[in-house]
């Protein structure tokens, strides 16, 4: 029974890390080809979460059920899982001051633009 | 244009192609790798790192890096201090006389004012604290596994610099963290490494014992020497104590230059402007 679950352990982090490297590859797909910088940073941020957190957390999984290991493990699944929390934590606060500081400096022209919902609020906020 | 570009392609190649010919043929001797001699002090540094069977030898650390800075080679790392300590003398010869204080109580410099949005205040409110444990952890474990002194206070000097960015330099002024406290820890850090290295030296002095400036462990004509374990737990005689004032120092050190570098530009004129012609 032991057995089985620490191959299910295994199996399911090898299938995050592969998920991951996907999401890589297409959030690296994105950066090249989307057409300005805000939409290019959400590209950016698939390669954080999906790309980083998802990945880290299937190496603790899959250290886990990595009997061989011994009690290290733990160590290692630990670690994976610490780093984790700190790139979920981290990454949109990262991207968000990115955005927000080129939003508001007009560093970046966001060109083939739809609707900006953001300008409405700020002249509103301005009108008052 | 193509001309060019195939030039440079093809002197790469070129480049690659005769490095790899003069490698294999064996222009830095027939390995890449340092010369047999050399390779035997590697192998010595690790066989006496941690030998209590060789008590002469031995710097009673596994981690093999802190011991060779802290005790086989100590007296190049106090000098090594010695310049970044200069360093920073000569930041604050430079900004001598400048406060930020009279900056800080003028009404426009608001402390809750400025800096980036909520959300990245909340997460360096999570995160600075996490920086200190461990950058601490980093140095008080630095005999053990690897790091050491300068390294933790390096890492623990990110934490203000990110205060220092995220709010603002009068809102580290306003928690206490300025100049002043930053110079007395880089201070006490630069005692502490000159008392530990004349340790053994004082407690001769006192029972009339030989001993040697930056010992560690104790040698034949010199039986005295710092202890290697405390109940049990390695802290590797002086290296602990090295680590532990390193941090402090070079944390208050990395602090205090972030906090001069951070001084507005119109602060620092209008304390060196001078009179102004008419």
């Amino acid at each position: 029974m032991g057995e089985l679950f620490n191959e299910v352990l295994m199996f399911l982090g090898t299938l995050m890390i592969v998920v991951g490297a996907i999401a890589d590859l297409i959030g690296s797909i994105g950066l090249l080809r989307f057409p300005n910088f805000f939409v290019r940073l959400h590209a950016a941020t698939v390669g954080t979460i999906w790309g980083a957190f998802l990945p880290l957390i299937g190496a603790a999984l899959f250290a886990a059920g990595y009997v061989e290991l011994g009690m290290y493990r733990w160590f290692v699944a630990g670690g994976a899982v610490v780093t984790a929390s700190l790139i979920l934590l981290l990454g949109p606060v990262g991207s968000h001051a990115l955005a927000r500081a080129s939003y508001r400096s007009r560093a970046a022209v966001p060109h083939p633009l739809i609707h900006d919902a953001l300008q409405e609020k700020l002249r509103e906020g301005e009108k008052k | 244009m193509r001309i060019k570009k195939f030039l440079v392609l093809s002197s790469l190649i070129i480049l690659v192609l005769t490095l790899s010919l003069a490698f294999t043929k064996g222009a830095l001797g027939h390995y890449p790798l340092p010369l047999p001699g050399v390779r035997l002090l590697a192998s010595w540094y690790l066989f006496t790192t941690l030998n209590p069977q060789y008590p002469v030898f031995t710097a009673m650390s596994p981690e093999a890096v802190t011991a060779i800075v802290w005790d086989y080679r100590g007296l190049d790392t106090l000098f090594e201090t010695a310049v970044f300590f200069l360093a920073i003398v000569g930041a604050l010869a430079l900004m001598r006389g400048i406060s930020l204080k009279s900056a800080l109580n003028n009404a426009s410099n608001r402390v809750g004012d400025g800096g980036l949005s909520l959300i990245c205040k909340t997460a360096a409110r999570l995160l600075t604290p996490l920086i200190i444990v461990v950058s601490a952890s980093i140095a008080l474990h630095g005999h053990l596994t690897p790091g050491g002194g300068f390294q933790g206070g390096s890492a623990a000097a990110v934490a203000p610099l990110l205060v220092l960015v995220i709010f603002s330099v009068y809102f580290l002024l306003s928690k206490g963290v300025s100049e002043k406290p930053m110079l007395i820890l880089r201070t006490v850090g630069l005692v502490g490494i000159y008392l530990t290295a004349l340790a053994a030296v004082l407690i001769g002095l006192f029972t009339g014992l030989n001993a040697y400036v930056f010992q560690n462990q104790p040698k034949p004509d010199a039986p005295l020497g710092l202890p290697a374990q405390i109940s049990g737990a390695l802290i590797s005689g002086s290296l602990l104590f090295f680590n532990v004032f390193e941090y402090l120092a070079v944390a208050g050190g990395f602090t205090l230059v972030f906090i001069l570098l951070s001084i507005p530009e119109e602060v620092v004129k209008s304390f060196i402007g001078g009179e102004t012609h008419e």
